[in-house]
């Protein structure tokens, strides 16, 4: 992806992640725009982009959001890297079906953050966490992703967006 | 060795940025977590939050009348547009009731904590996984300082973290970097209220403790940031373990952190 199309995502994703999805919550359950397009990102880019992608984003989440530094890089990154692994092996990376991988890496990221918080600090409640929490919040990711998966069901946009690599491989 | 590395120049080098990363967070988890980068973060952020957030409820009412106005159909268009007008005047109003029912509590609370409270209003809600933060529209140039507590009119909802001259960045209860000392309203039991995501963890906590579902945690103000006294969380879960000498205790915040729209900082 363009270096702008970067620039324009770290700029802008902190803040609407934070304020213009605020109303789309529900409860304590929020989609996570960031990991959706993350996502995105990684099925239309090289595994390695993705990842450094996610890390980039990860990191700009863990500074303004006063966390633990390079947590959430760290698995962003890891998404990042599945993301770009799985769209190099898949067909049509703009099927809806994709939403469900979405959901499986928003579901994987949260259990290894609890894991990583239980090893770090102790006491998670894990099953509480992963039925109130985790798993609501992957589905309604999912949901997310596939809206966001609509636009680039126009061929010309993917085409426009992946990296000349994948496109040979196409 | 050196060719290895050539060959797979990308990987090795995603893989030393994967490893830098865990060492930096396991760095923090031992001394502390950087504040540096915090400020310059949160005046980007508080900046682009302010301009965002105000066009997109303008645009989220225009779009709801929009929509309401091209359903319409031509018969019945006058009665459904006056419709429309009372809908939006009934929950204007309802919107108005709500707000001032809210403040009034918080000015019941703020009149039982007289000189100290300062009336914030949230802004934004943070967005890394890993941590549960908020942003509230009042800074230093209001008094608000670093660690000032942060409640609501049913109980305490956080900590200030990070203050800039119109904006600060409060921690919630249930971000993992929280901890709070409480004891149990009930019995008095003593124990360390730690942020776990969604939910809070009440640690050492003896195993002969009598602590039962249902139980109210308040702040007990040996932590020297918040008063004595305030609710803090019901306990959600109590598990047993014979080999450990402490019970596993879940609590969930009495205030729903997740419909907070206003707040008072106390003054130390």
């Amino acid at each position: 992806m363009k270096p702008r199309y970067y620039l324009g995502i770290f700029l802008l994703i902190i803040p609407v992640q934070a304020s213009l999805l605020s109303p789309l919550s529900l409860g304590d359950i929020k989609p996570d725009l960031v990991l959706a397009l993350l996502f995105i990102i990684g099925l239309l880019s090289s595994p390695w982009e993705a990842a450094l992608a996610g890390m980039a984003l990860g990191l700009l989440q863990d500074v303004s959001a006063a966390s633990l530094i390079g947590l959430t890089g760290f698995t962003r990154g890891l998404v990042g890297l599945g993301a770009g692994l799985l769209g190099r092996r898949m067909f049509d990376v703009t099927s809806p079906s994709t939403v469900l991988f979405l959901t499986a890496f928003s579901l994987a990221e949260g259990i290894f953050i609890a894991i990583l918080l239980q090893v770090f600090y102790g006491s998670v409640p894990f099953w509480n966490l992963l039925f109130t929490r985790l798993l609501p919040q992957a589905l309604y990711t999912g949901l997310l992703g596939y809206f966001l998966l609509q636009p680039l069901r126009n061929r010309k946009i993917v085409l426009a967006l992946k990296r000349r690599d994948i496109q040979r491989e196409l | 060795m050196a060719g290895f590395i050539r060959k797979n120049k990308r990987s090795v080098v995603i893989l030393i940025l994967f490893a830098f990363l865990f060492w930096l967070v396991t760095i923090q988890v031992k001394n502390g977590r950087f504040p540096f980068m915090e400020k310059p973060m949160l005046a980007v952020a508080g900046f682009f939050e302010r301009i965002i957030a105000a066009p997109f409820r303008f645009l989220e009412s225009v779009g709801t009348r929009y929509v309401y106005l091209v359903r319409t159909e031509r018969d019945n268009e006058r009665l459904k547009q006056e419709l429309v007008r009372l809908q939006i005047e009934n929950s204007a109003t309802n919107e108005i009731l709500s707000e001032n029912e809210r403040l009034r509590a918080l000015l019941v609370f703020k009149k039982q904590n007289p000189p100290t409270a300062i009336t914030v209003q949230i802004i934004a809600k943070g967005n890394a996984p890993a941590s549960n933060t908020i942003t509230i529209n009042k800074g230093s140039d209001d008094g608000v300082e670093k660690d000032m507590a942060v409640v609501a009119e049913d109980g305490v909802v956080g900590r200030v973290q990070t203050v800039l001259p119109g904006t600060a960045k409060v921690i919630l209860l249930t971000d993992p970097g929280s901890t709070l000392a409480v004891r149990v309203q009930r019995n008095r039991e003593e124990g360390l209220l730690e942020g776990k995501l969604g939910l809070c963890a009440l640690k050492y906590v003896s195993f002969y403790a009598d602590i039962q579902v249902g139980d109210l945690l308040v702040t007990s103000g040996l932590d020297g940031l918040f008063p004595k006294g305030l609710p803090v969380a019901t306990v959600l879960q109590v598990t047993k373990h014979e080999a450990s000498a402490f019970q596993k205790v879940t609590a969930r915040p009495i205030v729903s952190l997740s419909r907070l729209e206003e707040a008072l900082v106390l003054r130390k």
